[in-house]
């Protein structure tokens, strides 16, 4: 079994998360949630559009956008996933791009940032070229976009995440719930899990 | 918080489609076009989306607008009014 950055994703918001849909194997029905269906939809209409634009602006300067790879999937040795665009600079580097079905609130929220990171870490792994940034598109504010760094320590986050993952689902770990109650209140587990 | 939605949509299929999107949203149907209850941001985001969706922007109307619970319990109503308590889930359940 591979993870993708949803994994992740979930077992950061609460390791019970991963206990709970992986080793209990009881569904979350994210095909009910209207919103979350919107988003998955996005990515098929984008795709057909503006095929060989190149987002210029993004490059830093005297590195501009030189390529990009449009519906990437990757994977290594723990992980596997599609990054929506991987974008090339003049000076080597790469950057993972990424649509939201999302309104921009002046803050990038911890969840898009994970993403980021367990997309950095495949691109490094796949291309062999340095990430240390990538960048958002929130299609709910007329398409912004935001970039976001990424340090060495995000991606090491991520690998030590992924291998927490590991222990619970092939040890049948049941995890401590996570510190922050206010996440309890809307989580999908909340009626199973005990406090 | 306590939403209004109310709409005014020509087409009947889409009419209809906007009352069940409401009423699967948890909200009360107070008129014919006219539903009132309390919803979290999230689930208004959503609701405001399927609306969105539904109608045609050129000549359809929808309103959906925010109250406070303080708000509510100054409102005037006359006649055939609705409950405030229900709407406010201060009664939780119908039978005892």
């Amino acid at each position: 079994m591979t993870l993708t950055p949803s994994h992740i994703i979930e077992h950061l918001f609460c390791p019970r998360f991963t206990y709970f849909e992986y080793v209990l194997a009881i569904p979350q029905y994210e095909e009910k949630n209207y919103k979350v269906m919107r988003g998955r939809n996005l990515h098929d209409e984008r795709l057909e559009r503006n095929k060989d634009y190149l987002r210029k602006r993004v490059g830093r300067p005297g590195a501009p956008v030189t390529e990009k790879h449009t519906d990437q999937y990757l994977t290594n040795e723990l992980m596997r996933g599609v990054v929506d665009e991987v974008l090339g600079f003049g000076d080597g580097t790469m950057a993972p791009l990424d649509y939201k079905f999302a309104e921009y609130k002046d803050k990038v929220y911890e969840t898009y940032r994970t993403q980021l990171y367990c997309y950095a870490w495949l691109i490094e792994v796949n291309f062999g070229r340095l990430v240390d940034r990538g960048f958002l598109v929130y299609t709910r504010s007329n398409n912004r976009v935001v970039e976001v760094p990424i340090t060495e320590e995000d991606k090491l986050d991520v690998k030590q995440a992924a291998e927490a993952i590991f222990t619970i689902i092939d040890r049948n770990f049941y995890p401590k719930a996570t510190k922050a109650k206010a996440r309890c209140v809307t989580c999908t587990y909340r009626n199973i899990c005990i406090k | 918080m306590i939403i209004w939605v109310l709409y005014d949509i020509g087409k009947d299929k889409a009419r209809t489609k906007a009352a069940k999107r409401c009423q699967q949203a948890g909200l009360y149907r107070v008129q014919f076009s006219c539903f009132l209850g309390t919803l979290t941001q999230n689930q208004k985001d959503t609701l405001q989306l399927q609306l969105e969706e539904l109608i045609d922007e050129e000549t359809d109307k929808v309103y959906i607008f925010p109250m406070s619970r303080g708000e509510l319990q100054q409102t005037a109503l006359l006649g055939q009014a609705f409950d405030k308590k229900l709407v406010t889930d201060e009664i939780r359940a119908l039978f005892f």
